[in-house]
């Protein structure tokens, strides 16, 4: 009972993280029709920027965390702009091969620059509660607290804002928002900068569980993008369920059946889901 | 179009000329070694080529199959005593098999599934091959594999490979059959066929070409080439670590790819000579070199999306068109496929 709990709030835990990831990948998407391949090198260049602040600048968690998203939602964009954008013109394998090399431009840059070692963010809160009479530590609350939050601040912004009306309806259909007067370039931007956003938030939540290094983002994106595919591309719900769904999966798995070859196990839900319902589950026919 | 036939064929025999006499020429083991890595990589890439270059659809799991190639290879020699002659078509058979199961799923969309799903399939592939201990050796790998053996007809002649040199005639040879199988599947109908799903896969379809059918079957034409490099690989170094087949091996064949010319029979060979020369250049850099390999595959993407051999093209057209100063040039396609085509 009291591994199982553990492994539960493991498991949500770890959703969160998958979730948020998801959900950057997923707006992008759902704007550009590029599979940002480079998503899960982002994520992984937020959390060095975290430790960057924490340990040379020496700022506190909160500030390493605000200065991370900032840096990131303008990284994204830069990105977007100067990167992606001159090939939307090309066939769509140009976007992808584009990502492939900016892959390796962020990893090997974090390699150069912070070398091969893992690195550690100290937690914020240093505690330990007790629920049900199982210990978990603050930090995982925190994480899934914050997903939380953040999603349904999300949510809420694409809901009721001007700018995320204008993102929703530029995934829904590009011609017709710009018909309608939308700068679907600016608004294709700004998701850019969201997302990639979105990814630094969670590599910087999660960074003190687990430990940084420039390889980090390499299964996270595998991850997501199993995700995206299981809960349909573009889907908003698709992503957190997604996301949730295989935070529990990893963690079930790994403490009871197998934890070598759990890749190979969610690689084998990937295929099965492409066989059956190549669009998702929350997908809408392409 | 009958000059640059025969100036093409001409620029093959030159090719091939050098290939034999250039290990002769330098004499020395480093560049023996670089050359055998040439030939390794090209062959590898021009598996990559046949499915990214002649099919539009980009296999991010390249270098794992590569991977997975020289682990089937090797364990078949070490593990079974199989030898390497029987090890190598069963090794390229189990790869290409794969790539044939891994097609069926992916391949059936169009789109963003297969790079997505070849790249999943690639980063869970690399972990598996390094913690599946009792197989694959782990984090170790496996090491000590033999040499090739010897292959001998008794009382006339015996070719035994235990020498660099004659390890680099083998790839060669294995090099020049696979560019010859290429080009005869390029110029067969079933190349027709896979240029009209490239240029419009709903036409074809509606032509009454069975799209799904040839692009499985290239993918593990395509895979099958890859474990060749591989099992290659595996017998020449006699050692494989699990970066063999992580995500860093499908990068380097895709940028030799990219570089050389996708799509065009040439590219392949010359971005497969190119770039292990550029990475010998370019050792100092240490982890830079493939930040600066990430940078050349963007700005070759921007400038030169046909590669070398499709600038040369283009480059060739021109020259022509201002020569003779007509304009019928330009009724010929720029794509490189043309020069594929009888």
């Amino acid at each position: 009972m009291d591994l199982l709990l553990q492994t539960l709030v493991n498991g949500i835990m770890l959703g969160s993280v998958y979730a948020m990831v998801a959900l950057g990948l997923t707006l992008i998407f759902g704007i550009l029709e590029i599979p940002n391949f480079a998503h899960g090198a982002l994520y992984m260049f937020g959390a060095y920027i975290a430790f960057l602040c924490i340990s040379s600048l020496g700022l506190p968690y909160l500030a390493a965390l605000g200065a991370s998203m900032a840096v990131l939602f303008v990284a994204g964009m830069l990105i977007e702009r100067y990167i992606y954008r001159p090939f939307y013109k090309q066939p769509v394998i140009s976007s992808f091969i584009v990502a492939v090399g900016l892959i390796f431009i962020l990893e090997n840059g974090a390699l150069a620059i912070w070398g091969a070692e893992f690195r550690r963010i100290s937690p914020p809160i240093n505690a330990i509660i007790e629920i049900l009479g199982t210990t978990i530590t603050a930090q995982r609350l925190i994480v899934i607290i914050s997903a939380v939050l953040l999603i349904s601040s999300i949510h809420l912004f694409i809901k009721k804002t001007r700018l995320g009306s204008a993102i929703e309806a530029t995934s829904q259909n590009r011609e017709g928002a710009a018909l309608m007067g939308i700068n679907t370039s600016f608004v294709g931007q700004a998701t850019f900068g969201l997302g990639t956003a979105l990814a630094g938030v969670a590599a910087v939540l999660v960074a003190p569980i687990v430990l940084i290094s420039p390889f980090m983002g390499e299964s996270v994106i595998a991850y997501a993008f199993i995700i995206i595919i299981l809960g349909g591309f573009g889907s908003f719900f698709g992503a957190v369920i997604g996301g949730y769904i295989v935070g529990l999966l990893e963690s079930l798995v790994c403490t009871y059946i197998t934890s070598n070859y759990w890749e190979a196990v969610i690689f084998g839900v990937l295929v099965l889901v492409l066989a059956v319902k190549p669009t998702g589950f929350f997908g809408k026919e392409h | 179009m009958k000059n640059r036939q025969i100036f093409i064929g001409l620029t093959c025999c030159l090719a091939i000329f050098l290939a034999i006499v250039a290990p002769l020429l330098f004499n020395s083991a480093y560049s023996t070694h670089i050359m055998t890595m040439c030939g390794i990589w090209i062959i590898s890439s021009m598996g990559l080529n046949l499915i990214l270059g002649y099919l539009g659809q980009l296999n991010l799991a390249h270098g794992t199959f590569f991977g997975i190639g020289a682990y089937a290879t090797a364990i078949l020699i070490q593990s079974i005593g199989l030898p390497f002659w029987i090890a190598l078509p069963l090794g390229c058979a189990f790869t290409g098999a794969l790539g044939f199961l891994t097609g069926l799923p992916t391949l059936r969309t169009k789109g963003h599934y297969f790079p997505i799903a070849t790249m999943c399939l690639g980063i869970s592939m690399y972990y598996v091959i390094a913690r599946w201990d009792d197989l694959t050796g782990g984090a170790r790998g496996l090491f000590g594999l033999p040499r090739p053996e010897p292959i001998s007809v008794p009382g006339l002649f015996e070719i035994s490979f235990d020498s660099a040199l004659s390890c680099y005639y083998l790839v060669l040879i294995f090099l020049l059959f696979t560019f010859w199988a290429i080009f005869r599947i390029t110029c067969s109908l079933v190349g027709k066929r896979l240029a009209a799903v490239r240029a419009n896969e709903d036409l074809a379809l509606s032509l009454g070409i069975n799209t799904m059918r040839d692009k499985v079957i290239f993918l593990s034409i395509s895979t099958l080439i890859a474990g060749l490099s591989g099992g290659l690989y595996a017998a020449y170094m006699g050692s494989l670590m699990a970066d063999q087949a992580s995500f860093l091996g499908s990068f380097e064949i895709l940028l030799n790819v990219m570089i050389g010319g996708c799509g065009t029979l040439f590219g392949p060979i010359i971005g497969g000579t190119l770039l292990p020369l550029l990475t010998e250049t370019l050792h100092f850099l240490g982890s830079l070199r493939l930040v600066v390999y990430g940078i050349i595959l963007i700005l070759v993407m921007g400038f030169l999306p046909q590669g070398i051999v499709g600038g040369l093209n283009s480059l060739f057209i021109y020259l022509t068109q201002r020569r003779t100063g007509s304009r019928l040039e330009t009724a010929v396609p720029s794509s490189t496929n043309e020069e594929t085509r009888k």
